[in-house]
């Protein structure tokens, strides 16, 4: 278990499916003869697989087509949430094989390894013991080495501790871009107060004809950034909205001194935490905090 | 992945027509989405010319999947980092058809179940031969047995003896060429328009549905959401209630879209 909670993450690097079947089975097995949920998420051509090997035993388990989910970071976070959720009201504790869904780029490869140093903290105060798989084929080393980092332990021979595991904080904060400056947002003084904040965004949404559904989804996460604003940054100093590479950006800048923690709003929700940058990061395709010279810097990008 | 090889602007789109459109596609623009895969469904079926194994896997079923690639790949492009769209998504293409040919193609010990369904598809190929005199369709082999075009070509895949797409073809002039393209594509425009009419799209949050009637004409009249924005008063008028109680239904209704959002989304799909 992980030193914050009840959450094991785990690896395996395997060489063959066969292999990758072989185990992971043999993992989910022993936790449903403790009585444990048991969950496979893959794509729809894995879970073809693993439904066909697990024979009977198949319908103790919870097949998940994840080939649609691993968009954004968050977004497959929330959706793992719910599944452990949903198995954890009829289960004391789950376990799940998750193979990853990786891109094809460099970035692909940078934003998945967040994903990854991310879950460790994400779920932390779950009973779920994930096992997250590789295939060794063609895994570029730069993936590989994130494996480690953001995994504690692995499966090899039996289950080791990675040497190679990294604050997860460490990984995220260095493998994060910088964001891209946007000098062609519209910048807007507003009163002290959500509502006229909301009216400012809503009326720049509608005149850059965003759809009604995403204007909605940009007044939420917009809400929540100035809420936060207002009772910890000191106060809206300005906001600044436009278009910027094709989307709908949101900058709001706080009167405070800001704050240094690249997994705000990663933490799945729960009890005694706020879950307002949750929100936010669900709604948004992406959320950045950061200093500027205007000031501490929230920035929404629909 | 073969970033660096070429793969072509994939669409006769300009770049900025095209990260427009593959982001209003992520933002779940229906219209939008069509147009990108009409604008790609010519490089997806010469993608999906490559891997027709003239078999196990029909040419409807690889550019399906070429464009659930397509999707896939438009649901998380990233246009900041300024690769070209064709050369992210041709990637994500690819995979998705290699991926549906090794699964038809895969040796597999066969369960009960299939070995029923082999059965199957063997006695109504019997039958048809018998009551037609020619070998069925897989339309109507699909009929006849009640699989779906997909299943049908899982099951019948194990019987194929595998062909590389690759492999080599020596003509009489010396010239060469691969089996895979020189694999005849007569109904490419049919498989076109029958992708575009079923495209399935992505699932989006619509957070709306957790309101009701009053709370979206508060919202909307509010935020001026597809009408001129009113006032409280003006919209409380139209409702027949005080301004203070719009306030207080706006606030509901956001606080109602708070608490979706911050719900786990219901679009994994779990197959028990």
């Amino acid at each position: 278990m992980s030193a914050e909670g009840a959450l094991r993450h785990d690896a395996f690097v395997y060489e063959t499916r066969d292999e990758y079947v072989d185990r992971t089975i043999a993992f989910l097995m022993e936790g449903l003869d403790a009585g444990e949920a048991a969950i496979v998420g893959d794509s729809r051509e894995g879970l073809a697989e693993m439904r066909e090997a697990f024979g009977d035993d198949a319908e103790q388990v919870v097949f998940c087509d994840l080939g649609s989910t691993y968009t954004r970071p968050a977004r497959t976070l929330a959706a793992y949430y719910g599944l452990f959720l949903g198995q954890l009201r009829k289960a004391p504790s789950v376990r799940a094989v998750a193979e990853m869904q990786l891109g094809p780029t460099p970035a692909d490869w940078d934003e998945w390894t967040r994903y990854e140093a991310i879950t460790n903290v994400s779920y932390s105060h779950l009973p779920v013991w994930i096992v997250c798989t590789y295939n060794a084929t063609g895994l570029p080393d730069p993936v590989r080495e994130g494996v480690w980092q953001t995994h504690a332990g692995k499966l090899a021979d039996g289950w080791q501790e990675s040497r190679e595991f990294e604050d997860p904080r460490e990984v995220v904060r260095n493998l994060t871009p910088a964001p891209n400056s946007f000098p062609e947002l519209r910048a807007f003084s507003v009163e002290n107060d959500v509502e006229s904040f909301r009216e400012l965004l809503a009326r720049e949404l509608v005149a850059e004809k965003v759809p009604d559904a995403k204007v909605l989804d940009m007044l939420v996460a917009g809400t929540e950034i100035a809420t936060n604003a207002l009772r910890h940054g000191g106060g809206i100093a300005q906001v600044r909205v436009g278009r910027a590479e094709g989307r709908f950006v949101c900058e709001v800048v706080d009167r405070g001194s800001g704050f240094d923690d690249p997994l705000a709003g990663y933490l799945a929700p729960r009890a005694g935490t706020a879950s307002g940058l949750w929100v936010a990061r669900q709604l948004a395709w992406r959320v950045e905090f950061f200093g500027a010279p205007e000031g501490f810097t929230a920035r929404i990008t629909l | 992945m073969d970033l660096d090889a070429d793969p072509g602007p994939g669409s006769w789109l300009l770049p900025e027509q095209e990260r427009d459109l593959v982001i209003a596609t992520e933002a779940g623009d229906e219209a939008a989405c069509r147009q990108l895969v009409d604008a790609f469904l010519p490089a997806i079926g010469a993608i999906a010319r490559r891997y027709d194994t003239g078999g196990g896997v029909e040419r409807g079923e690889l550019i399906d999947e070429g464009v659930v690639g397509l999707l896939r790949a438009a649901s998380r492009y990233e246009p900041r980092l300024n690769t070209p769209f064709w050369a992210y998504a041709s990637w994500w293409v690819r995979q998705a058809m290699q991926k549906l040919v090794a699964e038809v193609s895969r040796p597999v010990a066969l369960s009960d179940r299939a070995l029923r369904g082999l059965a199957r598809i063997a006695a109504a190929r019997r039958d048809h031969i018998r009551d037609h005199g020619s070998d069925p369709t897989t339309g109507e082999l699909a009929a006849a047995t009640g699989f779906t075009a997909a299943q049908l070509g899982s099951l019948l895949a194990i019987e194929l003896t595998p062909r590389g797409i690759d492999e080599g073809l020596y003509a009489d002039d010396g010239s060469t060429a691969t089996f895979g393209e020189t694999v005849a594509d007569p109904h490419a425009d049919e498989d076109y328009e029958r992708v575009l009419d079923g495209i399935q799209m992505q699932e989006v949050r619509y957070l709306t549905a957790a309101l009701d009637d009053r709370e979206r004409t508060v919202l909307s009249g509010h935020y001026g959401l597809g009408q001129p924005p009113q006032t409280l008063r003006e919209i409380g008028e139209g409702l027949g209630v005080t301004p203070e109680r719009v306030r207080q239904i706006e606030g509901v209704a956001l606080q109602k879209l708070r608490d979706a959002a911050a719900q786990p989304p219901g679009a994994v799909t779990t197959l028990t």
